[in-house]
């Protein structure tokens, strides 16, 4: 099809200047309430240069906060390529009840993550939760444990439920990069005499790059933005151990009342968030299909 | 030959069961659980198969709360949401897939990345920006917000099925004097259908889920959303389970019956359109 470029513009300009405006704007303001020590939101105070930047490097909570990130998103990043790729490989095959299965696999995705938190909260429950009496029961704990208590377990859980919300969906968007991969490739193959395994490596998983490619961007970004489960549930803690950015973020700017400082840490987790974007789309961006 | 597979067998199997266990067995808890007694809740020996019912957490929630309040401004925010992420993502979604222009890749993976983009990192300056134009506690506080995260993944989810669209349809019309509206009205959209019904339940959820926002956007009781409300409860040192528990199956009922009806498409919406 010819080239149209005003009315191609005209087109995805209402969505471009909405999202621009909610977008730009706040990052303008963001941008300027860093050279400021505004604290409490409403009050002025007075221009401070680039200082709010220097200090920030300095801080432990920063750093800390920092490499939380980091770990959450490569933890997530694991837990959920396996989750939605055992899902997708399952569901995939024919088996009685497939329709049901694959229509509602998607349930943890669509109920809202308060939800989430309370089913976990109840199940995972030191006290009366039903995932501490299965384990006493066939022998794996001796006795009830907190799994929001000490900082490893409470982060290992937050991974595993912030998974268990995503992976089904991801799995949808798996599978349909698996439909759109030609039946008669695996006949063939399978007449060469290739198995399950070498099946997956050498046809699955090329075939599926373009749609890995936006799960890459988009799911570390997703990741990355994660609060509500964890704040609902941990608050950060134990002792920061569940802080991560976007948490960082919110405690300061609401609890601490540094909106300056918030702005700051904001303005400098946009810039690392655009850096990776640039750089992923540069290297793993599949080549133009049409 | 029939030992491969037997053995493939055995791992479906397995894994159909585990995925059964993880990803529905907590709901079936979560509902047997709020009706049971309040002492069966929180006791420490668990039973599979309830011991006691109870409707006392459904009457607390739905005559003694103000559970109401807070689903009619879901409704109201979440469906607002929709209709206007709906028509501004086909509008681009039009643009971008079926109109080439200078600067459409551009476009496209831009909104990729402001799909993930936002978050907590614009917290602060929009609820500051919000603050200077008077938004504050409004509907349409958590509608821009709202339609902000739900619209870039929409025109993405869209794109395969514009895709499937055959150009020389479209052709066919200008040649028979259609205009650009007469051939998106009458042609685009029926066709397209399938899609735009999975993006709208898409935009729903993303609003029907929304927390963050909606918890620092909103202060005034009579406008929070379920999830606020909710998170109220959460929040509390004593926490009453089966208030909570019955609270969280009733905000997950109007999400969960939209899908009855449209759900397969979102499903084959995500599945079937080829992303390729």
């Amino acid at each position: 099809m010819k080239k149209n470029n005003i009315e191609g513009w005209l087109f995805v300009s209402p969505l471009v200047i909405w999202i621009s405006i909610i977008i730009l704007v706040p990052i303008y303001i963001a941008f300027e309430l860093s050279l400021f020590n505004v604290k409490i939101i409403g009050t002025s105070g007075k221009f401070v240069g680039i200082d709010n930047y220097i200090k920030l490097f300095g801080k432990s909570k920063f750093l800390n906060a920092s490499l939380n990130s980091f770990y959450w998103i490569i933890g997530n990043a694991i837990c959920q390529t396996f989750f939605a790729f055992t899902i997708a490989l399952t569901i995939n095959y024919t088996f009685p009840g497939k329709k049901i299965i694959t229509n509602w696999i998607i349930l943890s995705f669509i109920i809202p993550t308060v939800v989430v938190v309370v089913i976990w909260k109840l199940m995972l429950s030191s006290s009366s939760g039903i995932i501490n009496s299965v384990l006493i029961d066939i022998g794996i704990l001796d006795e009830a444990t907190g799994f929001f208590s000490s900082p490893n377990k409470a982060f290992i859980s937050l991974v595993l439920i912030n998974s268990w919300r995503w992976s089904p969906f991801l799995a949808l968007i798996i599978l349909s990069g698996l439909n759109s991969i030609n039946r008669e490739i695996y006949d063939a193959s399978k007449v060469d005499g290739a198995n399950f395994i070498q099946q997956f490596i050498f046809i699955t998983f090329p075939n599926l790059k373009s749609v890995l490619f936006v799960l890459g961007l988009v799911g570390t970004l997703l990741s990355f933005n994660i609060f509500d489960i964890i704040w609902l549930i941990t608050k950060g803690g134990p002792s920061s151990a569940t802080t991560t950015l976007p948490l960082l973020i919110y405690e300061t700017a609401f609890t601490k009342f540094r909106i300056s400082q918030a702005a700051t840490l904001s303005i400098v987790t946009s810039f690392l968030l655009l850096v990776f974007s640039i750089i992923f789309i540069k290297s793993m961006a599949p080549k133009e299909d049409d | 030959m029939i030992k491969e597979n037997n053995i493939k067998l055995i791992f479906l199997s397995l894994s159909l069961l585990l995925i059964i266990l993880i990803f529905f067995f907590p709901f079936f808890w979560i509902i047997t659980s709020s009706f049971k007694s309040p002492e069966e809740i929180i006791a420490t020996s668990t039973t599979i198969i309830p011991r006691s019912f109870t409707l006392e957490h459904y009457n607390k929630i739905l005559f003694n709360s103000d559970f109401f309040i807070y689903l009619k401004n879901s409704l109201i925010v979440s469906f607002s949401s929709m209709i206007i992420s709906i028509i501004l993502s086909v509008s681009a979604a039009y643009g971008l897939h079926k109109l080439k222009f200078y600067g459409n890749k551009f476009v496209e993976y831009s909104l990729l990345v402001t799909y993930a983009f936002p978050g907590v990192i614009l917290l602060v300056p929009i609820y500051l920006l919000f603050a200077k134009v008077n938004l504050l506690n409004s509907y349409f506080a958590l509608i821009v917000v709202n339609v902000l995260f739900a619209t870039p993944f929409a025109v993405w989810m869209l794109k395969a099925f514009f895709k499937l669209i055959p150009n020389e349809i479209e052709e066919a019309a200008y040649i028979d004097g259609a205009s650009r509206y007469i051939v998106i009205s009458r042609i685009i959209v029926p066709l397209a259908a399938p899609g735009i019904a999975s993006v709208s339940i898409f935009c729903f959820i993303i609003s029907w889920t929304e927390y963050l926002f909606a918890s620092i956007l909103i202060s005034g009781d009579d406008l929070k959303t379920l999830p606020v409300g909710l998170a109220g409860i959460v929040g509390q040192y004593q926490i009453d389970w089966g208030f909570l528990l019955s609270g969280a199956v009733l905000a997950s009922l109007p999400v969960i019956l939209l899908f009855v009806f449209i759900g397969k498409y979102f499903v084959s919406g995500l599945t079937e359109g080829a992303v390729k």
